[in-house]
């Protein structure tokens, strides 16, 4: 392994790199990008409210005050719907998800429940079994719907409870595992910078094989000194190094433009470079078997693509259904958002280190038998 | 001439088969020390595939081929420090310069005292150093390749169609740039299909047709061995000398400016022909007896090997 060497090619590559506009922006610029957007949709995720469209059919100051309510509750921005309209063709018309309809009768039913006389409460005129049935209109095939219903659904049932007079039976407290409140951007950078080294390990390593050895780059290389050794170990060196420069970046940008607050510690650069193995493997695995450098790179879109948006990089794997998280968990993307989440984020270090195991050893695998699968020489 | 050094190449029983096509089929040669050696033959007829597996590209079916009296396929990293490869077709990285593109290779030879300006004036590439590798004509690829191969000052150069790609200029400066390798003593071992080109440069070519070697030695003696007739060719300025000539039982080729060829057998027969010309007051200005040149004989050759006839 020859030290001169191993620089040359660094050299050469990083020169090829930053001579290449678009190659820095997919590196750099696009991992950046997503931060800036996504972080800015899920900014005020914890003080998000809907709009609610309320049709009071009812006019009554109880039924108004009962809409009060539920502005009051802070969850939702109410706008009120003409009583004199169909409030199903409105929600069609209006492209409107969710529609709460107060009936006619809403006061009458209230003061029965309640025996007010003269507006004071009395148990001798009270009816337990009055009641009104509230509808909602809704559109079943919005994402967001069943979220605003359980919203609603909770505030009306305060409303009943506080209607009863009687303290509720089962009280909630909330104890946090973590030790401060994190956002949603505290969640995504990680998956961003295990996303952004796959992408750059994964596409480096095609073009590494495939794309050169279909010029003749390779053909030259191999009368020359440099051994495959050389020639791979400076490659996942130059990997390393792009992949610490987009993670500096991607940190940098989230520092400056949300105040993160993340861990910085030698977990990073650990997973950082257990990945670019995992990743340059599967690349070298992927030219043996596509020997046309554009069907090996149209591979590695076929794998990375999907792997970034099963693996849980952009969203939790919570929400996903039940078969696609137990396939998330066989992808080495899935390791590497967990374990730079457990060191970034959650400071731990039992999962960080079982994630980057399990990584590890993927890597070890396939970076092997990508080794062994792919010719300096060209045909036996 | 006897040289008592051992050979530079030397190839003995070399196959090389690919699956059901047999690229090259059992040829033996050897190189000596400061020779230029080329390698000529139609485009498919083995030459590269020879050439690759000399300078250890690839690896032979059979046979046993010696370097610089190393096995290529046992010894190459001995080898490779000593010898510099012009591929077929080369190409580099895209973005990075003549200049930058010498110096890399240099460094890949560990070699930190090259000189890289000297090179690049070598071949001609001096208005050129700072141009990236993308933005060069096929023909300044070529160049910088040749460049490329000499970086480690190699004692064997192997060229695969140097020329290929170059106009007639370019082309003759390469020429001078691969017999002032001769001058320096390195052994240059050259493929082309241009015969012009191996008849000039080469001390021993070696024509392969259909991976087979049909004819070796110094072109003097491949022309003196297989064509066995001479070439007469007059400038006439009419056609009487055509039509004597024809009757006299030769078969003259005339071309567009009237300037007749005739192959004939003998001296003697040239003779005969100005003798009838003279005879018949029949003018012509110029006159010129020759051996066939080494293409006419490399398509003689190549003609026999395809339709099978003996050599």
């Amino acid at each position: 392994m020859s030290p001169d060497v191993i620089g040359a090619n660094l050299v050469v590559s990083l020169k090829s790199f930053y001579r290449e506009k678009s190659a820095v922006f997919f590196m750099i610029a696009f991992p950046i990008i997503l931060i800036l957007v996504f972080g800015t949709i899920f900014m005020n995720q914890d003080d998000v409210s809907f709009e609610l469209h309320v049709q009071d059919l009812d006019q009554t100051t109880s039924s108004a005050q009962l809409v009060k309510t539920l502005e009051l509750d802070g969850r939702f921005k109410i706008a009120q719907v003409d009583p004199a309209i169909d409030a199903t063709r409105y929600a069609k018309d209006k492209q409107v998800n969710l529609v709460l309809v107060i009936p006619t009768g809403y006061q009458r039913a209230l003061v029965q429940r309640l025996g007010l006389v003269g507006g004071v409460p009395s148990a001798a005129f009270r009816n337990s079994n009055a009641s009104v049935a509230v509808t909602y209109i809704y559109d079943a095939s919005s994402s967001s719907v069943s979220q605003k219903m359980q919203i609603l659904q909770s505030a009306l049932g305060a409303v009943n409870q506080g209607m009863s007079g009687e303290p509720p039976f089962i009280r909630s407290a909330e104890t946090s595992i973590l030790a401060k409140k994190f956002r949603f951007i505290e969640f995504f950078v990680p998956g961003i910078i295990a996303m952004s080294v796959m992408t750059s390990s994964l596409s480096g390593a095609v073009n590494m094989n495939a794309e050169l050895r279909q010029k003749g780059v390779i053909r030259k290389l191999s009368t020359t000194p440099i051994t495959h050794s050389d020639w791979v170990l400076s490659n996942i060196l130059y990997q390393v190094i792009l992949a610490v420069m987009s993670a500096t970046a991607i940190l940098l940008v989230s520092y400056a433009v949300f105040n993160v607050s993340l861990r910085i510690d030698a977990w990073l650069p650990a997973f950082i470079v257990l990945e670019v193995f995992a990743f340059a493997g599967i690349g070298m695995i992927l030219t043996r078997v596509a020997k046309e450098a554009e069907s090996a790179m149209a591979g590695a879109n076929a794998i990375m693509y999907p792997m970034m948006f099963l693996s849980g990089s952009f969203f939790p794997l919570e929400m996903m259904p039940g078969f696609l998280q137990k396939i998330a968990r066989i992808l080495p993307l899935y390791y590497g958002n967990e374990g730079l989440r457990a060191a970034m984020v959650f400071a731990d270090n039992m999962t960080a280190l079982r994630c980057s195991a399990i990584i590890g050893v993927f890597a070890a695998v396939v970076f092997v038998v990508g080794i062994m699968t792919t010719k300096w020489e060209e045909g036996k | 001439m006897t040289n008592d050094t051992a050979p530079a190449i030397d190839v003995a029983h070399l196959t090389k088969r690919y699956d059901d096509v047999l690229a090259v089929d059992d040829i033996s040669f050897t190189v000596r020390m400061g020779e230029l050696f080329a390698f000529v033959g139609p485009n498919g007829a083995g030459k590269t595939t020879t050439v690759e597996i000399i300078d250890t590209i690839r690896r032979p079916t059979s046979g046993t081929v010696r370097l610089l009296g190393m096995d290529v396929t046992k010894r190459k990293h001995d080898i490779l420090p000593r010898i510099g490869v012009l591929p077929q077709g080369f190409t580099s990285f895209d973005r990075i310069t003549v200049a930058e593109t010498i110096q890399y290779y240099s460094r890949l030879f560990s070699r930190r005292n090259t000189d890289v300006q000297g090179l690049i004036r070598l071949v001609n590439l001096e208005d050129k150093s700072e141009e990236q590798f993308q933005n060069l004509s096929g023909g300044l690829k070529q160049r910088l390749g040749i460049a490329v191969a000499l970086v480690n000052d190699p004692e064997v150069v192997f060229l695969d169609e140097p020329t290929t790609g170059l106009d007639p200029r370019a082309r003759r400066e390469v020429w001078e740039v691969l017999l002032g390798l001769k001058k320096k003593g390195k052994t240059v071992f050259i493929t082309t299909h241009y015969m012009e080109e191996a008849e000039l440069l080469a001390d021993t070519v070696a024509i392969i047709a259909k991976g087979r070697i049909i004819a070796m030695g110094s072109p003097e003696e491949i022309i003196q061995a297989n064509a066995k007739y001479l070439v007469l060719t007059l400038k006439c300025a009419d056609e009487t000398a055509l039509e004597i000539v024809r009757t006299m039982g030769f078969e003259p080729v005339q071309d567009d400016h009237r300037n007749i060829t005739v192959n004939v057998a003998h001296s003697s027969d040239v003779r005969k022909i100005l003798n009838a010309l003279t005879d018949a007051e029949a003018s012509f200005l110029t006159l010129d007896v020759r051996n066939p040149s080494l293409e006419a004989v490399f398509l003689e050759l190549t003609r026999r090997s395809v339709t099978g006839q003996p050599s």
